[in-house]
């Protein structure tokens, strides 16, 4: 019998291989297989190597589900459908840091290499295989297994290189960013475009003659084979599952072996230079802590502009889940491993400008999903981090705070800290621009635009008196 | 022939062949002679 689901909708990033579609249906997040995917997902959970990955926690957790009751969802017929576990909170590759990029290559290639040893392979090789649980890489691709057909090299190398390799060496070797690389091309870096910034001595650089030079030069003059006849050509040669496993090991030598070449803004020293006593933190740290536990554990919290993460970590205390969210890529990675190192399982951390936050990418804009779209937080964190939106980036005060309760559900706490124009930060932000540019930041009318848009439960002035904090209802 | 639904593309599944070293190099060789010598056979068939 189908039951008829009243909320089904088809997730607009999982169009591209069509024999299966991820779909969410009653708060369940399902696959939907044809025929030959059922056989091959049949295949897969009877192998060997599948099961301890799933256990480990290494794929997304997946059980097969009575397809009758989904038989007619999302506008096809499945032979089988799945059901994953919900990924706490969506995030996409050029989010993340360098140590983040690398160990969720590093996971891809671990599960190939697993998968190829048992006669499997993936049909892709995309970062975008790939989620978070807090620091803990999980690849999500299911529909991606397949057997593997003997002689035949990995169908997934370009992409990997495109979406994961390329973008680790520009910031290994060059010392670029490469975060609004992958945010501006969803498909990643073409080897063409790599092989122009790698020139002279560069081409020597390591993964670079290959996986660059040669990559590209092979692509042009190969342009016209198509790819079917080029596999044939590459069994009769006799290139075989051994050597497609030396390819996998040595890029996993290869990625594991990369380090950042960072160039570290000042942000990077702020805790440490920042203006704050000793009496402000303490008094920062229990307003914060009061907040956490005014009204029951927080699902999700939102900490903007989270910087070496000790709020975020605060808040992992009293919160399901917390999305560390900071500007500066080398900060995210210092925080990244700083939370691997503690093993801190709930804590998310992304790079995100929030004068610039990840806008929808892909098809129409929508196969990957904009950050505000992502889901909206029990509780946001907003400390220090008003001044360097209304005075560094320009934003009206008023949209700042739009900006910071529209974070929130409805019904959601916000706790944002207003840095007094008097304060030294305030001040050094305020010594780039002309005077008299921001007559409205002030903390009377922080206060005035607060209360316009939440109902204010609590305030505080730090010690130090150039900081308030305030903890808000949004739309209570 | 079965083809995935990625192309894969035709000079990244030779690229790799090299990149899985010594032995790879020479699989990525003998295509390169192979398709030289089909060539040169092609020519002479066509002469004759």
């Amino acid at each position: 019998m189908t039951i008829p689901h009243t909320d089904v909708r088809t997730d607009p990033g999982s169009f591209r291989d069509p024999a299966n579609r991820v779909f969410y249906a009653d708060g369940e997040v399902l696959r939907g297989l044809d025929a030959r995917a059922a056989r091959d997902w049949r295949a897969l959970s009877a192998s060997d190597f599948f099961p301890p990955l799933l256990a480990a926690g290494k794929v997304c957790g997946t059980e097969a589900v009575e397809p009758a009751r989904f038989a007619a969802v999302a506008g096809a017929q499945w032979a089988a459908v799945l059901r994953h576990e919900r990924i706490p909170f969506v995030s996409h590759p050029y989010e993340w840091s360098f140590g983040m990029l690398r160990d969720a290559a590093l996971l891809h290639l671990e599960i190939l290499r697993a998968a190829l040893t048992a006669g499997f392979t993936t049909k892709d090789g995309s970062a975008y295989n790939l989620q978070w649980r807090g620091v803990e890489p999980v690849f999500i691709d299911v529909g991606s297994f397949e057997p593997a057909r003997d002689g035949e090299p990995w169908a997934g190398y370009r992409q990997f290189c495109q979406t994961m390799l390329y973008p680790l060496l520009l910031t290994a070797h060059l010392g670029v960013d490469f975060q609004p690389w992958l945010r501006a091309q969803v498909d990643g870096i073409p080897p063409e475009q790599m092989r122009r910034l790698f020139t002279g001595v560069r081409r020597l650089l390591p993964g670079v003659p290959t996986h660059v030079h040669l990559h590209s030069a092979m692509q042009q003059r190969n342009a016209d084979a198509a790819s079917g006849e080029v596999r044939e050509q590459l069994r009769g040669a006799g290139f075989s599952r051994e050597l497609a496993l030396a390819a996998v090991r040595r890029i996993e030598r290869l990625v594991r072996r990369l380090r950042p070449r960072h160039v570290r803004s000042h942000w990077a020293d702020y805790q440490r230079t920042c203006s704050y006593s000793a009496a402000d933190r303490a008094a920062k740290e229990r307003f914060v802590e009061l907040a956490l536990t005014a009204a029951g554990p927080p699902r999700l919290v939102l900490d903007l502009g989270a910087n070496d993460g000790r709020y975020a970590r605060l808040a992992a205390r009293y919160a399901g889940y917390v999305v560390a969210v900071e500007q500066d890529p080398a900060v995210v990675d210092e925080l990244y491993a700083a939370l691997r190192a503690d093993e801190q399982r709930r804590v998310l951390p992304l790079v995100l400008d929030l004068a610039d936050p990840s806008p929808g990418g892909g098809w129409r804009g929508v196969e990957r999903a904009a950050f505000a779209t992502r889901g909206r937080a029990d509780l946001v964190l907003a400390l220090a981090v008003v001044h360097h939106l209304a005075i560094g980036r320009n934003v009206p005060l008023a949209q700042v705070v739009d900006q910071l309760a529209d974070a929130c559900l409805p019904g959601g706490r916000l706790v944002v800290e207003f840095v007094h124009p008097e304060d030294p930060m305030a001040r050094r932000l305020l010594a780039n621009k002309p005077a008299g540019l921001f007559p409205d930041y002030r903390p009377d009318e922080f206060a005035r635009l607060l209360a316009a848009r939440c109902r204010v439960e609590r305030r505080v002035e730090l010690p130090g008196g150039t900081r308030t904090l305030y903890q808000a209802v949004v739309g209570g | 022939m079965h083809l995935a639904y990625l192309d894969a593309g035709s000079g990244s599944l030779i690229v790799q062949a090299v990149v899985g070293g010594v032995a790879g190099a020479a699989v990525a060789a003998k295509l390169y002679w192979r398709r030289l010598t089909a060539r040169y056979r092609r020519q002479r068939t066509d002469r004759s």
